[in-house]
């Protein structure tokens, strides 16, 4: 756990890093390239990280399964727009299994469902929305306040906003030389009701259900010590 | 194995789709973006006759016009005044930009519409599988997983149906309660399988040595070749760039459209990059109607 802070700070230093070097040597305003070298050197370490981890193999496969279901998840719910719980079960995810899992469960759900809906530029943006959900989940998880059911509600629906900014940031990047108040405010005002649904529909999964899904996924990690 | 551009190697065809994004995105002259969307549009065509760029049309015309259309509106800068709007300058500079940026995001996409055909599934796991074996592991195993998944799905949804749970009526509160009830009874039922799966795995070897990947595919002599002529036109491409060619300046004041000598060469190299499937593709229909 302690590690696993220092490297988050290590990273979103370099990351800063990144932010200055790319305004300062590209001057050329390939803002979209910049963007996703960015996001690409967020995510990397994170898998490296995973690769050389000892992980066994019921880890691996639990894992694997969670993210399919959070991808599978806006299956059942197909007549409800806007309403999926691929985001909860990536919250839960992270709140039991730990930051890293969290992570890997977010990022590899976006690659999953998209390999069924269809890969583009908005694919990095996904995994890395839904990697930090599950990431900042884990990190949280001590927090007294996340233990909480109100605490989790707030985070969920702090996310429901966040996901959907992150997501505006590839159109606001890819048109960054565009970019003026009426433009910036144009976009999010756009994307206000399908965040605010997005956000109430976390709230209500967490609030209902979160502690029944805590209670089976606590259960698996405990009778077969994974991932403690 | 696949004919034609299903034939190249995957890394080949990796590398002629990174060098096509990093084109999208880094030249911005209109003629170059043009020609881009131009290419990708034929190399489309030779994919599929078009059938996939026929379902993402309303999306990309949609997203071009938009940007088109809205960007002049929004943006007032720039000093070629065609007509104020509400007090605001409507500039050349904006509708140029808004352009650029939609035809740069229009050859994105129809790159991701090519590589969804060429670099499928097993392809693109295949590349990923070199670079990050544990992660592409993961993802694999995890879209095994999705099908899977949905039968268990309609099998849950069949038995819950009877007792009378169902998403399709009543209030928005009760249809997202049931469907996370069904989602709850795969967690719990697919979480245990899953240990079952991995101890399976584990009896038969899985984790006790290195893991030895099973390659597809080789790279033949036509392969390198191909890598070769892209690396060589790639860099000359990336390089005319860099000196300025290939780009015009839009803000402050829009610089001249005018096409150089070198912007000629730098243009042809493009082309020759971006046209690749098209030249494979031919030369193979070629070979089948003319070779002795």
């Amino acid at each position: 756990m302690e590690r696993s802070r220092h490297y988050l700070v290590f990273v979103s230093i370099v990351l800063l890093i990144l932010l200055f070097a790319s305004i300062l040597f590209f001057h050329y305003k390939a803002y979209l390239l910049v963007s996703l070298l960015m996001i690409a050197s967020i995510m990397i370490p994170f898998f490296v990280r995973f690769e050389w981890r000892d992980v066994a193999g019921r880890e691996i496969v639990l894992l694997a399964m969670l993210a399919a279901i959070a991808a599978v998840g806006r299956v059942p719910f197909a007549g409800l727009p806007s309403v999926q719980p691929t985001s909860f079960i990536i919250i839960m995810a992270g709140i039991v299994f730990g930051a890293e899992s969290g992570f890997i469960v977010g990022a590899v759900a976006a690659i999953v469902s998209n390999f069924f809906l269809g890969q583009g530029p908005w694919t990095p943006w996904q995994m890395y929305a839904w990697g930090m959900m599950g990431m900042t989940a884990g990190l949280l998880r001590q927090a007294w306040w996340m233990k909480s059911s109100w605490g989790k509600c707030l985070f969920g629906f702090a996310w429901g906003y966040l996901f959907g900014w992150f997501m505006n940031m590839w159109i606001i990047v890819s048109n960054i030389e565009a970019l003026s108040w009426d433009f910036f405010i144009g976009i999010y005002a756009s994307s206000v009701y399908f965040d605010l649904a997005h956000g109430l529909s976390n709230v209500f999964f967490l609030a209902v259900f979160g502690a029944g899904w805590m209670k089976i996924l606590q259960r698996v990690q405990r009778k077969y010590g994974l991932l403690e | 194995m696949g004919n034609g551009i299903h034939s190249i190697h995957p890394f080949v065809m990796f590398f002629y789709y990174l060098s096509i994004g990093f084109f999208a995105m880094f030249f911005n002259h209109p003629a170059f973006l043009l020609a881009g969307c131009l290419a990708l549009a034929a190399v489309n065509l030779t994919h599929d006759r078009g059938t996939a760029m026929k379902q993402w049309m309303p999306v990309m015309v949609s997203m071009t016009l938009l940007i088109i259309l809205v960007n002049p509106f929004i943006n007032s800068r720039g000093t070629h005044i065609f007509f104020y709007f509400r007090g605001k300058q409507v500039t050349l500079e904006a509708t140029l930009y808004g352009v650029v940026t939609s035809m740069s995001l229009l050859m994105v996409l129809l790159l991701f519409i090519s590589l969804n055909i060429v670099l499928n599934g097993n392809k693109i796991l295949y590349i990923f599988s070199r670079i990050l074996p544990k992660t592409a592991f993961l993802i694999m195993l995890s879209i095994r997983f999705v099908p899977l998944l949905k039968r268990r799905l309609t099998e849950i949804q069949d038995v819950q149906r009877v007792k009378g749970m169902t998403i399709k009526q009543g209030t928005i509160r009760n249809r997202a309660k049931s469907g996370m009830s069904i989602l709850q009874i795969l967690l719990a039922w697919s979480l245990e399988e899953a240990i079952e799966t991995a101890d399976s795995m584990k009896a038969r070897g899985y984790g006790t040595g290195k893991r030895s990947p099973y390659i597809p595919y080789r790279i033949t002599k036509t392969d390198q070749n191909w890598l070769i002529y892209l690396a060589i036109f790639f860099i000359i491409s990336v390089a005319g760039g860099f000196l300025g060619y290939g780009k015009i300046i839009i803000y402050p004041k829009l610089g001249t459209l005018h096409f150089y000598p070198l912007d000629w060469v730098v243009f042809t190299s493009c082309l020759a990059v971006m046209l690749f499937p098209v030249l494979v593709e031919g030369r193979e229909q070629l070979k089948w109607n003319y070779s002795a």
